[in-house]
């Protein structure tokens, strides 16, 4: 008899004890995430944070934001997921830099129980994550493939003369676009001949001057795809230099607001845009509803579409894609 | 040129006299500039000696040649100054940051009307340049850090502050393109812009400091002997750090070439230049271990370099792919330098 007293005693102890440990922590534990960019540099990110601190604050989370100041590289990486980590915070997110490179942190933050989303690109295995984001560069590639065709007013039997500008040969955004671009151009504009690409560098005086040399080399030029912003302003300069704007179409990539005034101003025919604010604020949704209430993601891997900005976008979407610089 | 006379045993053969001059860097690069110029017409199927690549070409030379003029003073002194390229994005950065941000402006101030802001813009950039410089002599000097490190931290330091002043995109402001646009004079098509036209004097105005002066006496004397500079009653310090504000105002007016090339400051406008700035000085005959250095040899050393990176990409007959462009870029510089170390083994 007392026995059972001193039991039932205990339990409904243990009971309130439960109940005030929850009630008196809830306020006081607040969910912090890391997020671990690629390259601090890139406008791409610097529109993404903007993005990832908006939905922090909504959701009423800390946000760590980390990554190279710039450069895009697996070296400056894993040790800055390992800081991170050793935080302890309850979620990840994660751009890796490599897939094979950055598998061994995935699952270091996987295994300490960090719940971790996989943005822009993934590791090989990210089965255990809770949701993984992409965007699409082939897509993108292809939509550029596109956007060139209906500037030149592509018909079959003809021939157009048209260049790539790139930053390198192994950035995995520019072979991704570059793909893309070719295979839609093969399978849908035979008479679209890419005859050459050359590389920047990251620097945008480069890359005017190698438009400059291809005006020269292909006089009969079409087109120029700049696959991305350090080649869509060296680019752009040259065709305003040279007095080219409106004669040679000009596909860009990225929504920087200093491109988005070009595509007004005629000089971009179109622009491939990505949308990486809308990356973050999901990966951050999906971290905080699958910590909070074990809330799974209801599609694991999410593709993020481009979209393709040219004169007949409408003011919303330019305002809705345009990336917003943090300051 | 006068140091290779006197070391130049006098000689009557045709054969010795051409033997020579090409001791001389200065003939060496011009030979090597007129047997790359036929090769390239020739490869290019007769469009490289036109007044548009040439006018390319030497669109890139006013983008690098003020950075590999300050570098040859600061390489003259015994020092390096890694910083030039991250000086070039930061001064174009704050340029458009002043004019976009500060005064409101955009793109849409073209033509003539833009001048006065370019003018600012050139201003702001040299002013930048000139605190960039004094930061690295004051790390050099106060400090005690090496040139490499010291220079080393202030390019980290300053791509940063340019992302972070830029939200890491191009500002992009008022600007006339035709300063950079070569000139029609009679009707004659030069290669020449009202920009390299200017890049042009100032590189003369330099080498007139460098090679006429008492500063330029200076320098040779620092990195030849800094021991005797001090006991001849130069201060190193105060020498470096004009030398270094030197280096960071050019570096600074190439931030201004750039905003106007590009009619942007942008975060990303000199990455990767210090490292092309340091191979056209070493091209035109420089030495990293201080004392030798000639500014005319440099600026044609600059021209080599990209007459090399347009040549390339003009070459018709094959094609060349840009990754084995950037290694004949590379063997190029190597070879460069190798025949300049062979030609003058009683040099340091």
């Amino acid at each position: 008899m007392n026995k059972r007293i001193l039991s039932v005693g205990v339990a409904a102890l243990a009971a309130a004890a439960l109940t005030l440990g929850v009630t008196g922590c809830a306020p006081a534990k607040k969910l912090t995430i890391a997020f671990v960019m690629g390259a601090e540099s890139d406008p791409f990110f610097q529109a993404m944070k903007v993005g990832a601190q908006a939905e922090a604050e909504a959701q009423g989370v800390d946000l760590v934001w980390q990554g190279d100041p710039s450069e895009y590289n697996v070296a400056t990486q894993v040790p800055i997921v390992d800081n991170v980590l050793a935080q302890s915070p309850d979620g990840l997110v994660l751009i890796p830099t490599d897939p094979n490179g950055l598998q061994a942190s995935a699952d270091k933050a996987i295994e300490a129980g960090v719940a971790v989303a996989m943005v822009d690109t993934t590791v090989s295995d990210a089965s255990k994550a809770v949701i993984t984001i992409t965007g699409d560069n082939a897509d993108g590639g292809a939509k550029a493939a596109d956007a060139i065709a209906a500037a030149i007013g592509y018909k079959d039997g003809k021939t157009y003369e048209v260049v790539v500008g790139l930053t390198s040969a192994t950035a995995t955004t520019n072979v991704g676009r570059l793909n893309g671009f070719k295979d839609r151009v093969a399978s849908t504009y035979p008479g679209i001949q890419i005859k050459d690409v050359a590389y920047s560098a990251s620097n945008p005086q480069t890359a005017n001057s190698n438009v400059n040399n291809w005006l020269t080399k292909y006089p009969n030029l079409k087109g120029i795809f700049a696959i991305d912003g350090t080649n869509a302003s060296g680019a752009a300069a040259a065709l305003q230099a040279k007095n080219l704007v409106g004669k040679i179409a000009l596909v860009g990539y990225d929504a920087y607001p200093a491109n988005v005034d070009l595509l007004k101003q005629g000089v971009f025919t179109a622009l491939i845009a990505q949308d990486p604010a809308a990356e973050a604020r999901l990966a951050i949704k999906t971290l905080v509803e699958y910590i909070k209430n074990g809330t799974k993601a209801a599609t694991h891997d999410v593709v993020i579409p481009n979209v393709t900005l040219d004169a007949n976008t409408s003011a919303a979407d330019f305002t809705k894609y345009t990336y917003v610089a943090t300051n | 040129m006068s140091n290779s006379k006197q070391e130049t045993p006098v000689s009557t053969g045709f054969w010795n006299q051409v033997k020579a001059s090409f001791k001389n860097q200065s003939t060496l690069l011009v030979v090597t500039l007129v047997v790359l110029g036929v090769v390239f017409q020739i490869a290019s199927q007769g469009i490289f000696l036109t007044t548009n690549t040439l006018g390319t070409v030497l669109n890139d030379w006013g983008s690098y040649i003020l950075l590999a003029v300050a570098q040859t003073f600061v390489v003259i002194t015994g020092g390096i100054d890694l910083s030039v390229g991250a000086t070039v994005s930061l001064s174009s950065v704050v340029a458009g940051w002043v004019l976009v941000k500060g005064m409101g402006l955009d793109n849409n101030t073209t033509g003539s009307d833009a001048i006065p802001y370019v003018l600012i813009a050139v201003l702001v950039s040299l002013l930048v340049g000139l605190a960039v410089g004094a930061l690295n002599a004051t790390l050099i000097n106060v400090l005690k850090i090496v040139p490499f490190i010291a220079t080393l931290a202030t390019m980290g330091a300053m791509t940063g502050m340019a992302i972070i002043i830029s939200g890491g995109m191009p500002l992009q402001g008022p600007n006339d393109f035709q300063l950079g646009m070569p000139y029609k004079v009679f009707g004659v098509q030069l290669p020449i812009s009202t920009t390299v036209l200017a890049v042009m004097i100032i590189t003369v105005l330099c080498g007139l400091f460098l090679h006429k002066s008492k500063f330029g006496l200076h320098t040779y004397a620092l990195g030849s002997n800094p021991f005797a500079t001090r006991a001849a009653g130069i201060s190193p310090a105060r020498h470096i750090t004009k030398v270094y504000m030197l280096s960071g105002g050019l570096a600074g007016l190439a931030g201004a070439y750039a905003y106007i090339r590009l009619g942007a400051g942008s975060p990303t406008n000199g990455a990767g230049m210090e490292l092309y700035a340091i191979a056209a000085t070493v091209i035109g005959g420089a030495s990293l271990m201080g004392g030798v250095g000639r500014i005319i040899s440099v600026a044609l050393g600059t021209l080599v370099l990209f007459t090399v990176q347009s040549g390339l990409l003009m070459v018709k007959v094959v094609t060349v792919s840009p990754s084995l462009k950037q290694v004949i870029v590379a063997i190029l510089i190597a070879a460069a330098v190798a025949v300049q170390t062979l030609q003058k083994p009683g040099r340091k």
